[in-house]
């Protein structure tokens, strides 16, 4: 995690700049300077107080944020008496739960299935979107206003109306319980094409312009010239997807209800919650499982991640 | 550079070319995947559902024409009150916390000068956890034999008391959202021009007296699109009230949400068509709801 103020990295910052249309200025480029009465003289003692008042709040309510994941972290490596002790760390550390929660508890099939999917799903789309992001800044074609009114549309519209119907279109179409009805489910996501068409039309066009020159066709300016150039915007419209689908609880409950051996982590945890909740350790080394490789991206990733917030508004 | 201009050139401008007509095939190819996906899963499904929520619809398909039956059963459905209610008073609780913890930490946050990329990672940390292990690890620690109880000296189970349990899912998702409630204020916050505050320390005002005269009124177009967010959030919240009373939506109702109401109607009930009709009512009420926060916000816009 960045420790210092001001970021250094720029690419990461022009990126931001395009990809928050909600919020008046970008997150990540704001310099320090911008923070209240610091600069005026005289009032250095007052200065002083406060700022250690100010340190003091923000150390104590970061502290209170991290108790839970600690106390989950913690608990996963004691033994089921252990934890009646509440000692703050175990006194045995033990890897019993995960073992448990692996092999008698499927979460390593559960794990294989949140991968599968979350990759998946962004791979394709990341692809899908960009290519008609791509079209929707770049080419001309009737109707192009229209067609993408009707995108942002879709951002309108809640999944809870979309629940009925879906699930007797998909149990006509034989495709619950299986993972490509998930599939297919998740690429009708506007928010990332939406980004994608937004970032394209900030690249100016000379570059297109040379490689039409060139001879390319359209599907080689994307793919060689345009995509190249769209790096920053495309992992942030990645991260946002994978960390969508593989915290999505609410699909895959759904379609794959009657088929257990494609519970995704989040299901795999409701439905050990049903069964056993009382097993703590096991329950909570499954939640670590489930938490640690967001952590993992978010410590490498973070400034794109804080890009893909902004979505949640285009999400609505 | 001269390329690119003669390159500008050269392009038709008007008429119908070739190349127009193949320039307005590709886009049409490029975004034929997208749009298909969007009809099928979006647009069409709509329809569906106002189809589906005139019949009573069981596993198998259409049982009986109901007509408006199914919207009419809704005003005199108990359990349908009880979801409305409780979702409502979620909603509103929900939306209250996270506004005044995610502006609070905002606002502490743009006074610091060191650490502060490191804050703002820690208090959005929550905000990227899996819904479901962050509910579990809310049932650990609210248990009756939990951390909280041991902490503070209650004796409660708080998920279990028919009188806590949404307010401790207000809690939970109130702390877990207030990270991103946080970095949309941040933006908001960043966006007020240091001179207004300058002056008002030149003025000789107070930190308190600071935020609530300036900075408090200035944020309020991020006060409008933060809480049209929170609102929707709040009546579609599912997850966290799904796992925490076991897809029951018990203690007692206490947890039983619109959603879950929804989902309980549809998979327990198997009463597809009604469902529909609790979608569509959903929706509806949302769109209300929206509506009257930007009349309510446009109107102060006129004072």
């Amino acid at each position: 995690m960045a420790d210092s103020d001001v970021p250094t990295q720029d690419t990461g910052a022009a990126a931001e700049a395009t990809l928050v249309p909600p919020a008046p200025v970008t997150l990540e480029a704001a310099p320090s300077g911008g923070t209240v009465a610091v600069g005026i003289p005289g009032r250095t003692g007052f200065e002083r107080t406060r700022t250690i008042v100010v340190y003091t709040f923000l150390f104590a309510i970061a502290l209170l944020y991290f108790v839970p994941f600690f106390w989950m972290l913690s608990t996963s490596f004691k033994t089921l008496p252990e934890t009646a002790h509440f000692d703050l760390l175990p006194k045995h550390p033990t890897l019993q739960a995960y073992r448990d929660a692996f092999s008698t508890f499927h979460f390593a099939r559960y794990a294989a299935n949140s991968v599968g999917l979350a990759v998946t799903v962004t791979c394709l789309n990341v692809f899908l979107c960009s290519l008609a992001g791509y079209a929707f800044a770049r080419l001309r074609f009737p109707g192009r206003e229209v067609l993408f009114i009707l995108v942002l549309l879709t951002l309108m519209i809640p999944d809870q109306l979309r629940l009925v119907p879906i699930f007797v279109m998909f149990t006509n179409w034989h495709l619950l319980g299986h993972y490509h009805g998930y599939v297919l489910i998740k690429l009708a996501s506007a928010a990332q094409l939406f980004l994608m068409r937004q970032y394209f039309l900030t690249i100016p066009r000379d570059l297109e312009e040379a490689a039409k020159l060139d001879g390319a066709g359209y599907f080689k300016t994307f793919w060689k010239v345009m995509l190249p150039l769209a790096g920053p915007a495309i992992a942030a419209i990645a991260i946002l997807e994978f960390e969508g689908t593989w915290n999505d609880f609410f699909w895959p409950l759904i379609i794959f209800n009657t088929a257990p051996d494609h519970y995704t982590l989040p299901v795999g945890i409701f439905s050990f919650v049903s069964e056993y909740q009382t097993l703590w350790p096991q329950l909570m080394a499954s939640s670590v499982i489930a938490i640690a490789p967001m952590v993992l991206l978010y410590v490498f990733f973070q400034r794109y991640f804080v890009a893909g917030v902004a979505s949640a508004g285009v999400k609505g | 550079m001269s390329a690119t201009a003669a390159a500008r050139e050269e392009r038709p401008g008007r008429g119908f070319g070739s190349e127009r007509v193949r320039e307005a095939l590709v886009g049409y190819l490029f975004i034929a995947g997208p749009m298909i996906l969007y009809g099928i899963l979006f647009f069409y499904p709509i329809a569906y559902a106002l189809y589906i929520s005139r019949y009573d619809w069981g596993v198998l398909g259409k049982i009986d024409t109901r007509g408006f039956g199914n919207y009419r059963e809704l005003f005199h459905d108990e359990r349908f009150g009880i979801a409305i209610k409780n979702g409502l008073k979620f909603t509103l609780a929900f939306t209250i916390f996270s506004m005044a913890l995610g502006l609070f930490v905002a606002a502490v946050i743009n006074n610091a000068i060191r650490f502060r990329g490191f804050f703002r990672s820690a208090y959005y940390f929550p905000s990227i956890a899996s819904s479901a292990a962050i509910t579990a690890v809310a049932l650990f620690i609210f248990s009756a034999d939990g951390l909280f109880n041991q902490i503070t000296g209650l004796d409660r189970a708080w998920f279990g008391e028919s009188g806590t349990a949404l307010w401790t899912l207000v809690g939970l998702n109130s702390w877990t959202t207030s990270g991103t409630v946080m970095l949309f204020y941040l933006a908001y916050l960043q966006a007020i021009p240091t001179d207004v505050y300058e002056a008002a320390a030149i003025d000789g005002a107070g930190a308190w007296r600071t935020f609530s005269k300036i900075t408090f009124p200035l944020l309020k177009p991020g006060h409008f699109f933060v809480s049209t967010l929170l609102v929707i959030g709040g009546l579609k919240m599912f997850d966290q009230a799904f796992i925490a009373s076991g897809g029951t939506g018990g203690p007692n109702n206490a947890t039983l949400v619109p959603v879950l109401y929804l989902y309980r109607v549809a998979f327990y009930d198997v009463r597809f068509g009604y469902a529909a009709a609790v979608g569509i009512a959903l929706l509806l009420l949302m769109l209300g709801l929206t509506l009257l926060q930007r009349l309510t916000f446009g109107r102060r816009d006129t004072n």
